[in-house]
């Protein structure tokens, strides 16, 4: 009796651990048939019971759970708002500091050529109109460079590394056309002072032309570095990119 | 008999699965990554050296996933590599990425017909048929090829010099060696 008690109950472990043993493989192929959302919670959870479906091979489909990830690559898609704040400020202000710039070669043109006029001819000192006409073109020019000058000091800075490319020139030739627009409507105030006493400007004045046109040369070229290289339209460059690509 | 039929039946799965080739992984040795940018006034090639990728592949698919840096890209211009990271909003979206699945029987062909799913600059946008080309040294696969990708693909707004937008078309040439 007791023996067939306990047949009983090795029959009954035996069927328990075969329905145990079953369910799992029972449970296989519907894991295999499994949407993505839901293989993606066993692959979080089980990680080595990934299923073995194999990926569809129609286009453009979610990443299977065997897809390489950035986390794979040692890469993160971290975001950081303040620095995209930061960038989105400066090209602004580097925007407005370009066109204001671009704007400001028109007064300094039209200084230089009033300049031309301005100066008097012997005798006709007393005839102040040229020069008035050049003091408020000058100073309108002047006011403008500073308004561009300002966009460019207040942009935000974003890296500590040395600037490569035209933009090295340009900032180079700032220390030319700055000191110069400094300079310059001193040079000119004395000269205008020294015409004004009835007599030829001397001493230092009598650069302001030359400092003036210095100054004008350095900002145009200044406006051309940080262009450079100008690409003219229709000649040959060699590109890494394949024509046909383009 | 029943218990066993069952379970040869049960069993069956197992047995498919034990079958299937093992993973392989494919390793990024080098890469290029060039973009083109064309304005009227200038003509620009910005370059990553950056790039990182990986592909596994399991049961004859293999996947790749591409990533590179966004600010990793060098024009020569440091005052315009911090435009164009603005411009992609480079700080949110800090790396471009490539996906793209393809038959492992494929991977053996000089000529690989690709279909890329590309994310950058906040959005992702579908390539198909891009040809890359393979030269294969060794376990080394050298693919070169160009992605065809424009600002618009991504909805960036074209950046202006001189009050002229440059053009749409930014192609991506692809210079890399997997293992």
């Amino acid at each position: 009796m007791a023996s067939s008690k306990h047949r009983l109950a090795i029959r009954s472990k035996l069927t328990l651990s075969a329905f145990g043993f079953a369910s799992l493989f029972v449970f296989h192929p519907i894991l295999c048939a499994q949407t993505e959302p839901a293989t993606e919670l066993h692959a979080s959870t089980h990680p080595s019971s990934l299923p073995d479906a194999p990926t569809p091979q129609a286009p453009q489909q979610k990443p299977a759970d065997s897809a390489p990830s950035l986390a794979d690559l040692g890469l993160t898609n971290k975001a950081d708002p303040d620095l995209q704040a930061r960038l989105d400020r400066r090209s602004h202000m580097l925007k407005v500091h370009q066109q204001l710039g671009l704007y400001t070669t028109v007064p300094i043109l039209a200084a230089c050529i009033s300049g031309a006029g301005a100066v008097p001819d012997r005798n006709s000192y007393g005839n102040t109109t040229s020069r008035d006409v050049h003091v408020g073109i000058a100073a309108l020019a002047i006011g403008m460079y500073a308004g561009t000058a300002l966009y460019a000091i207040r942009a935000p800075r974003i890296s500590k590394e040395p600037v490569r490319g035209g933009i090295k020139i340009h900032k180079y030739l700032i220390w030319i056309h700055a000191p110069g627009m400094i300079l310059t409507p001193i040079l000119g105030t004395m000269a205008f002072n020294d015409i004004a006493s009835g007599h030829k400007p001397t001493g230092i004045a009598q650069y302001h032309q030359e400092v003036a046109l210095t100054t004008a040369i350095a900002y145009g070229a200044s406006i051309i570095a940080v262009s450079w290289p100008i690409h003219i339209p229709g000649m040959h460059r060699n590109s890494a990119i394949p024509a046909e690509a383009q | 008999m029943k218990c066993l039929l069952t379970f040869l039946l049960l069993a069956a799965p197992i047995a498919v699965s034990a079958q299937s080739p093992p993973d392989r992984i494919w390793s990024l040795d080098q890469s290029t990554l060039t973009y083109h940018m064309s304005h009227p006034l200038h003509e620009v090639d910005g370059v990553s050296h950056a790039a990182r990728g990986k592909g596994v592949c399991h049961l004859g698919v293999c996947e790749f996933l591409l990533a590179a840096p966004v600010k990793s890209f060098d024009s020569g211009d440091t005052n315009r590599d911090l435009h164009m990271l603005q411009v992609t909003r480079g700080a949110e979206f800090p790396l471009v990425t490539v996906r793209l699945r393809l038959p492992e029987t494929a991977l053996a062909n000089p000529n690989l017909d690709c279909d890329l799913e590309v994310q950058f600059a906040g959005n992702t946008a579908h390539y198909s048929h891009v040809i890359f080309h393979q030269t294969i040294t060794g376990d080394r696969h050298h693919i070169t090829g160009t992605v065809p990708s424009t600002l618009t693909d991504f909805k960036i707004d074209p950046p202006s010099f001189f009050t002229v937008p440059i053009k749409n078309e930014i192609p991506v040439r692809v210079d890399m060696t997997w293992h």
